[in-house]
């Protein structure tokens, strides 16, 4: 493995939720100890199952792991840090302001950015402690700050106010000011991260086009920022030997292989290792040392038994939603599980019913959708433009509020405009012209707000109420968020797939809704391998793992559920994506 | 010299940039407020999101948002006691409260601080 040669003293790996980051930090670190190296692993993934990995609880301090002589471990919850953050911001007025006031910060403290700050708050401490830096010779982490946080770090301009002084004046960086640690201090963590000697940082992906260019953006953004040294892994890759003559394996086999052939131009110059999909969970020891070594075949013998699930149409939910005869339906989940396509066959399905059908993505690679465009009656098919739409209202805010700024103030807000809240606002602003026409007839969308976001539209919202009521009787208003809000008018599919950290990433999303008053109407699990009935030993044992993921949502997380297989073939056209609906 | 206290509502950031759309009022007292200062005026804001013991620890304050709640901010004192509620104060109520005498009528035009008021003269 390239990435373990003479690995420095930070290890960082980054990529999307569910590619496999901490298991491979976990391998990693046991590797190292097996070398004799003392090593301290430390994980952020909000799910942690390090402590599970090997056996042992670990926590927030560091702990001893005596099963693997030399290795120590660490986890950190950033929303635990976000949430310590923001109770000593509000604790102290709980009781002393009105209810409804404090219910207002902690939403206005509940973004992304304050769960990223905080998060890195808790990193600092670790790359700039002396102490742990001598008594490790390794410090792995399984997560890495992102461009934005230490961008935001890097300006002047961030500084010179607000951290100096405590006042707050800016927006992302707001938290740090109720932090206790010194400017020096997290530009000596900012420093350590863009040093070659000192920090590697290892980008993994899946072998998917989409999960390859998104990891090619994230590559371009650290560089810039001057993190030199990265590597590459691209995990779960099918290996040629389990193939067996299963149809399905072959050509996800196949598909695998392209998209490896066809990465973008940036990422072939980094070092590059290919980690092949196994069919074991990645629990205990012994599996831990097996992932960064080759291993044998399956034999299909070793192949068990097992009972597949349910059968469960996607086709099913469509007929409930059929039946209101128009409607707003949001596809909502983490990047990479599928909402376009899914999207996509709700609206086929539906517009096939001879209902009228708007379909709009937001997804940058929409070529799915676009195959559609006037290819069926009934269905309209549109697109919103993230970068565009952002582009334009980050222009707008920096014409109005940037001429009052001088050159300092002028870059701390354009850094701000990049938070990931501002992409946000900006999508909302172009769905809630098209979420009106939902009145008339079924708008099927692949993309929606957080319920973070929606929690601070809603200050607009209320006071929009307001008005409405001073204007009396017999007004109607309605906003978007009363809209959301409304089982009868819209109807929210939580996509994700059967594994771990999807599942869960898809949990915590279900919460953020329920905190802005919006139910999920159903979920939808996709690329089901236990549904797609595999032959090749490999994918049986893969699909015998999904079983209790898909038992978590069918009973503790979902009202209601479809499982949509994965297909060998990309579900592209109107005749897949019909087929992909009523397949279980 | 008189001290003007603001305390904003609970914002993400002063700039506004992470609301629903851009408050122009924002900006423009943002703009108001940096330049009474260099006039010499003493100009506090408070933001509820941030300095919360800040509202809590002032009984003026405090009694407002209990009667008022977040909706009714922002909220002026000049010396302690209520000058304003409910909207920003143009430059020219900053300058008043602050006793700051203008120098020239090169008022900046975003200022709008003759818009329904005498206090120009």
């Amino acid at each position: 493995m390239n990435f373990l040669t003479a690995a420095p003293h930070f290890l960082f790996f980054t990529g999307k939720g569910g590619v496999g980051k901490t298991s491979i930090a976990c391998a990693t670190a046991v590797t190292l100890a097996a070398q004799g190296k003392r090593v301290l692993l430390v994980s952020t993934d909000p799910a942690s199952n390090v402590g599970q990995v090997f056996g042992i609880a670990i926590g927030n301090h560091v702990t001893t792991i005596t099963a693997v002589p030399g290795l120590s471990a660490l986890e950190i919850d950033p929303q635990q840090a976000a949430q310590a953050y923001r109770d000593r911001i509000v604790g102290p007025v709980r009781g002393l302001l009105p209810d409804a006031v404090v219910k207002g910060i902690e939403e206005q403290l509940s973004g992304a950015c304050t769960t990223e700050i905080a998060a890195f708050d808790e990193f600092t401490g670790l790359l700039t402690d002396a102490d742990l830096t001598t008594r490790y010779d390794h410090i792995i982490f399984d997560t890495a700050p992102t461009g934005h946080t230490i961008r935001m770090l890097q300006l002047p301009g961030a500084w010179s106010g607000f951290l100096d002084e405590g006042k707050g004046d800016a927006s992302c960086l707001g938290p740090l000011a109720g932090l206790d640690k010194q400017r020096s201090q997290y530009k000596a963590a900012v420093d350590a991260l863009s040093d070659p000697q000192r920090t590697r940082l290892v980008l993994v992906a899946r072998a998917q086009p989409s999960a390859l260019r998104e990891v090619a953006r994230t590559q371009q953004e650290l560089t810039a920022i001057g993190f030199a040294n990265q590597f590459l892994i691209v995990n779960g890759v099918f290996p040629a030997g389990e193939v067996h003559g299963d149809p399905l394996a072959m050509a996800i086999r196949a598909r695998e292989q392209s998209a490896i052939a066809d990465m973008p131009a940036p990422l072939r110059t980094l070092p590059f290792d290919c980690i092949d999909l196994r069919a074991f969970n990645l629990v205990g020891l012994e599996a831990l040392r097996q992932l960064l070594t080759p291993t044998a075949t399956l034999e299909p013998a070793q192949a068990e038994a097992w009972q597949a699930p349910a059968a469960r149409a996607l086709a099913v939910l469509v007929d409930e939603i059929a039946r209101d005869g128009h409607g707003l339906v949001m596809l909502m989940g983490k990047g990479g599980v599928g909402k376009t396509t899914l999207a996509a066959a709700v609206a086929v399905e539906l517009a096939h019913r001879g209902l009228p059908v708007h379909l709009t993505t937001s997804d940058p690679a929409a070529h799915l959708v676009e195959t559609l465009k006037g290819s069926m009656e009934h269905l309209t098919v549109s697109r919103i433009d993230p970068h565009a739409e952002t582009a334009r209202y980050r222009q707008h805010v920096l014409d109005i509020k940037g001429k009052s700024l001088d050159a300092h103030g002028r870059a701390l807000l354009e850094e701000d405009l990049r938070s990931p809240c501002t992409e946000e606002i900006a999508v909302f602003q172009a769905f809630s012209r098209i979420i009106r026409e939902a009145g008339r007839q079924f708008v099927v969308m692949d993309t929606a707000p957080t319920g973070h976001t929606l929690l601070l539209l809603d200050a607009t919202g209320a006071y929009h109420r307001e008005v409405a009521r001073q204007m009396g009787a017999g007004m109607r208003y309605t906003t978007p968020m009363m809209q959301l809000q409304d089982p009868r008018q819209t109807k929210v599919l939580l996509v994700t797939l059967a594994e771990t950290t999807p599942v869960l990433e898809a949990a915590n999303l279900q919460s953020d809704l329920r905190r802005a008053g919006i139910e999920p109407w159903a979920w939808v699990i996709n690329n089901s391998v236990a549904a797609a009935h595999p032959q090749s030993p490999l994918l049986r044992r893969r699909a015998r793992n999904e079983l209790p993921e898909i038992d978590a949502v069918a009973t503790r997380h979902a009202v209601r559920y479809a499982v949509v297989p994965l297909l060998a073939e990309e579900p592209v056209g109107v005749a897949r994506l019909l087929e992909l609906g009523r397949r279980s | 010299m008189k001290k003007i206290q603001v305390f904003d509502p609970a914002l993400c950031c002063s700039s506004g940039v992470c609301g629903t759309d851009v408050d122009q009022a924002l900006v423009d007292f943002s703009a108001n407020a940096d330049s009474v200062r260099q006039a010499g005026a003493h100009i506090e804001r408070f933001n509820l999101a941030q300095q919360p013991m800040a509202f809590a620890g002032n009984p003026t304050v405090k009694a407002f948002l209990e009667r008022s709640g977040q909706e009714g901010l922002p909220l002026v004192l000049v010396d302690g006691e209520v000058a304003l509620a409910g909207r920003y104060p143009t430059r020219a109520d900053l300058m008043r409260w602050a006793g700051i005498v203008p120098i020239s009528t090169e008022a900046k035009p975003q200022s709008g601080c003759c818009s329904g008021s005498s206090s120009c003269d």
